[in-house]
């Protein structure tokens, strides 16, 4: 079957887009109401608190998996046909753990945190029953499976097609010395690597799940709590992180219908997937370092890798998105401006982590709000960010060549930018005075921080209600097929 | 520490921020980049020597050693939900402490505060395991111990105390 012949199913993603769009919304509406909560302009018992972190933290991670999986589901279905029986089984199964989750939390009362840390689940002073944890934990069980089969989807005949997961990652070309043009286009050699780490990743998570779902019915059962904090990070970094680079890959056949250039796959870009293939994996344990029982030499890698994770993400995708943009008389628009938003603040973000990950900063960092003040700058500024601008891409009216941006599209992009920008700062800078993450209560010193917090809140929760508005009603008029 | 790793990561935010509106106002530039190829290396090459500066620079003390022998002064402190039991509740100042980390029941995060609510150090307290964190507190003084790792509905309100004296 030649790649014209090959339809991407647009339905599906539209649809799975819109739903992740109102879940991103949702998800926000908690995060602002936990915010308002910690600055006292309402008021919350800690243990609803503790039951919003938890959705909130299971469903923003859920719904980037969602959005990234989508977004590349669309852009592999430019180059080998795909199943959709096997993406509507997917999403499925993504849903019904969500209505899993969703009643453990709101029905069952859990509130363990989306990191379901071992044995927190199992031991949780009388504010939850084993049955809600179990009920959680079968959530993520089934939002698994669903992503196993997933990848299971894109590998099968992406593998078949390219001869061989080798020359799907491009290594003929580094190793073999094969011409790049080659090479597999950019979007499968960044769907090969991701189908492996976040393959590996879920299967990690699933193991560690069930050995704690057995706990849970057979308490006489203990899994090492060291051993399990290991496979829990492994998975929650390797899956969150998947997200971005699924997402990513929308910059990649986007851009260049904007720049007139397309994305190649450079020695560079190749080398960077392989390297990326390889730190997604090793850099977890930059999450364990005050867990000082964890052989030194892991620490010092967890160190050394993010800050090696950089490297392909400033000198390759930014970069290289630098080149392509420079002197190519883009026009812009609220697609074309959310994608390089969403690498620019994905970089961006990856600063604070990195500085995170040295064991020296981490000892007064770590588990304060500098925590969540990087990761929700690379999630909103960057994954977020490109999942919107690939929604409003697929609405887009016209051709690129065309391409504008009203008035309220700048309102919205802008009022996003400045609410996220001011949002994360706040964080960070609460972090720098060491307020800790995840507490219903907060310090009376700390609490005008939160209220200013809240109020950039607010502008994202705004601006993101404006974005999915755009795409229902782009949505609707049936613009773009 | 923290005004300085806030100061660092701000100025290399902006700078990085900066890099990207001088690219999104280059799309209209009508002159053509030169070498990206050599740009790039150089890129990858300086950013793999400041790493190596700042890696080995920030490791060359091992910021989780511990004093040997008997020089330090040992300390046991236990963390259940939802609170911390510490075997002393008066430290000297001037020595050097080494906390031993237990847990009664779930992973929890020892973290001290100083007086002005400043984080000096924390470590983690977890099932099956001690792990151990030394300090040398220079100013006597109320010493606060917050819980930094989630551990349920009370999180929040693991709260304790510990005074430091003149040695």
């Amino acid at each position: 079957m030649s790649e014209a012949e090959i339809k991407p199913h647009a339905g599906a993603v539209k649809f799975t887009m819109l739903l992740s769009g109102l879940v991103f919304v949702l998800m926000m509406a908690l995060g602002l109401i936990m915010r308002a909560a910690q600055g006292e302009f309402i008021e919350l018992d800690p243990a609803l608190f503790y039951q919003i972190l938890t959705a909130h933290g299971a469903g923003m991670v859920g719904v980037a998996g969602l959005s990234g999986a989508a977004i590349m589901w669309y852009f592999v279905g430019r180059y080998v046909q795909l199943s959709a029986a096997m993406y509507w089984a997917f999403l499925g199964l993504f849903l019904l753990g969500v209505v899993l989750i969703l009643s453990a939390i709101f029905l069952g009362e859990f509130g363990g945190a989306w990191t379901f840390l071992f044995p927190l689940p199992a031991i949780a002073g009388g504010a939850w029953e084993p049955w809600a944890a179990a009920t959680f934990i079968l959530g993520y069980v089934s939002i698994g499976v669903g992503f196993l089969l997933y990848y299971l989807a894109i590998g099968y005949p992406v593998i078949k097609r390219y001869g061989g997961l080798a020359r799907a990652l491009g290594w003929h070309v580094v190793f073999a010395g094969a011409d790049p043009a080659d090479g597999p286009p950019p979007t499968i050699i960044a769907a090969a690597a991701v189908t492996v780490f976040n393959t590996l990743g879920t299967v990690v998570g699933a193991a560690v799940l069930v050995a704690s779902l057995v706990h849970l019915l057979v308490p006489g059962f203990a899994v090492d709590a060291l051993l399990a904090k290991n496979a829990i990070y492994f998975f929650g970094h390797v899956f969150i992180n998947a997200s971005i680079y699924m997402a990513v890959i929308a910059v990649y056949e986007i851009v260049p219908e904007y720049t007139g250039r397309p994305w190649k796959s450079s020695r560079p870009f190749i080398i960077a997937w392989s390297a990326i293939l390889l730190f997604v994996m090793a850099v977890y344990p930059h999450h364990l370092q005050q867990d000082v029982v964890m052989p030194g030499w892991i620490l010092v890698m967890g160190q050394v890798v993010s800050y090696l994770n950089g490297v392909p993400l400033l000198a390759v995708t930014a970069f290289s998105l630098g080149v392509y943009l420079h002197g190519s008389k883009a026009r812009w628009d609220l697609g074309l401006s959310l994608l390089v938003l969403g690498v620019g603040g994905w970089s961006i973000g990856a600063i604070p982590a990195i500085i995170d990950g040295m064991l020296v900063v981490n000892k007064v960092m770590h588990n304060t709000q500098w925590v969540p003040g990087h990761f929700h700058i690379y999630l909103l500024l960057g994954e977020v960010a490109m999942s919107f601008g690939f929604m409003a891409w697929l609405v887009r009216k016209g051709q690129a060549s065309e391409a504008g941006m009203s008035t309220l599209d700048k309102a919205t992009f802008g009022t996003y930018l400045v609410g996220a920008a001011g949002f994360t700062m706040v964080f960070l800078i609460s972090g720098a005075l060491s307020v800790p993450r995840r507490w219903a209560v907060h310090l009376p010193g700390w609490i005008l921080q939160d209220r200013i917090g809240t109020l950039f809140a607010a502008l994202v929760v705004l601006s993101t209600l404006a974005l999915v508005l755009k795409y229902a009603v782009g949505l609707g008029r049936g613009q773009r097929s | 520490m923290q005004t300085l790793v806030l100061a660092v990561t701000l100025a290399l935010m902006i700078l990085l921020a900066f890099v990207f509106y001088r690219v999104v106002r280059a799309t209209n530039a009508d002159r053509q980049l030169g070498d990206t190829n050599s740009r790039r290396s150089q890129l990858i090459w300086v950013m793999l020597a400041v790493g190596l500066l700042v890696t080995v620079a920030s490791l060359r003390e091992w910021p989780h050693a511990l004093a040997s022998g008997d020089a330090a002064i040992q300390v046991n402190a236990t963390g259940g939900q939802w609170y911390w039991e510490i075997d002393r509740s008066e430290l000297p100042a001037g020595k050097p402490i080494v906390f031993n980390l237990h847990t009664e029941d779930v992973n929890h995060g020892f973290g001290v505060v100083d007086s002005e609510g400043r984080l000096l150090f924390q470590t983690q307290a977890m099932p099956g395991y001690v792990n151990q964190v030394e300090y040398v507190f220079d100013t006597p003084g109320d010493y606060r111990v917050l819980c930094m790792e989630f551990c349920g509905v009370g999180h929040h309100d693991m709260l304790d105390e510990f005074t430091v004296v003149a040695n």
